[in-house]
């Protein structure tokens, strides 16, 4: 009995079929947003105002022939992206969405460190893919995927102890329950700081170097067609559900609000899909206002103004928990 | 089950511009495409920066000798189902250039192409009119796409 609903949690709710149409039905709030920012109207024919367009294009870059390239390490080229996905898709599961997570009772101590390792462990699959794929742009847009991650991972760790601290825990879900009062509003300076470094963790704009167009043509996913491309489009996709979701938890108050009626579990749903649209909205909102930087600018950026910032709001946040909130709150 | 793929090959063409030898006259018709004013996200249309990931090559321009081997190569390295959409009369037929002694002809002496979309250059409605003919082809397989614009 108690397998079927674990097995039910994991494959289908909360689990990998709810993140999986989530993520699209991301990816299609993304582009009409951007759309409507430039003026456009953004995907319209692919079912009502286009909204099953991102099916559409996984579908058929399913459908399409399987090449790789003759000087491709095979297997690597092969397995990396689909690993880099399921890394992802593993991290959402340990986050609370209904109340509990996708593996029920796997909160243990630490786990948002666990949690932060798993991105660190996608994104290296992410780099092999590139590295992979034998060609000048594919290694040079994997080599960026490091080179951009060695200025936001310290930060984006950094920040993400900001909450833990206000909630003594590093349980994401005791961080998660903890707020009675939302962290944005006991520590918005980290909140802030933590968008951006996250910006850079997405490869969203201004921080998209790694698979900039006009620059490297498609970045590490250059030689990938068909199933593999629909596999690194995901993972990118997953990955910004991810990081709305991770915020959403450290900062929003988690799954948590107000209950009305009926079952918990519903409304904490309810609420958890609503404050992780906000973040992406907000996230989207950024990526259409800038322009993309340079790489040594980003790591520049990152080292001499991120990181001591985001050091310095992790004092204030601690001098604030320990002096100033008890007394208030 | 292949209705679903044919479903999903119509709604999402992602397309790569290749100009073998244009005015730029086209290139500017085709990159209009993207503009706010024809949108064509909005039936799925992505400007894909990768052989690898289109579906549909736009050819521009008469095809010089010089960028035959080029074209083949980037035909070549799409994966399939592929389809190839012929903007402008030169890349139709060699246009003004044809008989030159760079000018190899029209795209159709190099690679199979699906779409003709004559015009000095073809308005961007017209491009659009002619991808959408070609997509509808798919629906009916067996019959050869060759669809003429005359616009
Ligand atoms: S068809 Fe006209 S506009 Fe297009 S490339 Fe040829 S000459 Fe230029």
């Amino acid at each position: 009995m108690l397998d079927f609903l674990l097995i039910f949690r994991v494959l289908v709710f909360p689990g990998f079929t709810f993140i999986l149409f989530f993520t699209l039905f991301c990816d299609w709030v993304e582009r009409k947003i951007e759309a409507r920012m430039q003026n456009r109207v953004g995907p319209a024919v692919a079912g009502p105002a286009g909204i099953l367009q991102p099916l559409a294009d996984f579908i058929k870059l399913l459908t399409k022939e399987e090449i790789i390239p003759r000087d491709a390490k095979k297997n690597i080229f092969r397995i990396a992206p689909i690993i880099a996905f399921s890394v992802m898709v593993f991290a959402i599961c340990f986050l609370p969405i209904d109340g509990s997570s996708a593996i029920s009772m796997s909160g243990f101590t630490g786990d948002l460190i666990f949690i932060m390792a798993l991105v660190t462990v996608a994104n290296f699959f992410l780099f092999m893919s590139g590295w992979a794929s034998s060609n000048p742009y594919g290694g040079i847009g994997a080599a960026r995927v490091l080179t951009q991650f060695l200025g936001y991972d310290i930060p984006l760790f950094l920040l993400a102890l900001t909450p833990a601290f206000l909630a003594g825990s590093l349980t994401i879900s005791a961080i998660a329950a903890s707020q009675y009062l939302p962290f944005i509003l006991l520590a918005p300076w980290g909140f802030v700081l933590f968008i951006i470094a996250l910006q850079a963790e997405l490869e969203k704009d201004p921080f998209d170097i790694p698979h900039a167009e006009s620059e490297v043509v498609g970045g590490l996913e250059t030689e990938y067609c068909g199933g593999k491309l629909a596999f690194l489009h995901l993972t990118r996709d997953v990955q910004i559900v991810l990081g709305a979701a991770l915020v959403v938890e450290l900062f929003l108050g988690g799954p948590y609000g107000p209950v009305f009626f009926g079952l918990p579990a519903f409304w904490y749903s309810l609420w958890f899909v609503l404050k992780v649209l906000a973040v992406v909205i907000v996230t989207e909102y950024v990526t259409c206002l800038f322009a993309r930087l340079r790489i040594d600018q980003v790591l520049t950026a990152n080292w001499r103004m991120l990181l001591p910032l985001s050091v310095l709001s992790l004092a204030l946040t601690v001098a604030m928990a320990t002096y100033v909130y008890p007394m208030v709150v | 089950m292949s209705k679903l793929a044919t479903w999903a090959r119509l709604k999402s063409p992602w397309v790569l511009h290749f100009n073998s030898g244009a005015c730029n006259g086209c290139d500017i018709e085709v990159v209009a495409l993207l503009t706010p004013r024809f949108d064509v996200e909005r039936f799925g249309i992505k400007l894909e920066p990768s052989p690898r990931h289109a579906d549909v090559l736009l050819t521009t321009g008469a095809v010089t000798k010089q960028c035959a081997e080029r074209l083949k190569r980037i035909y070549d390295q799409m994966p399939e189902p592929k389809f190839v959409v012929a903007i402008g009369a030169c890349a139709c037929s060699g246009g003004v250039f044809k008989g030159n002694y760079t000018v190899a002809g029209g795209v159709d002496k190099v690679i199979p192409v699906n779409a003709y979309i004559p015009g000095c250059p073809p308005k961007p409605e017209a491009i659009i009119d002619g991808v959408v003919k070609l997509l509808n082809s798919l629906k009916a397989p067996k019959t050869e796409a060759k669809v003429n614009d005359s616009k």
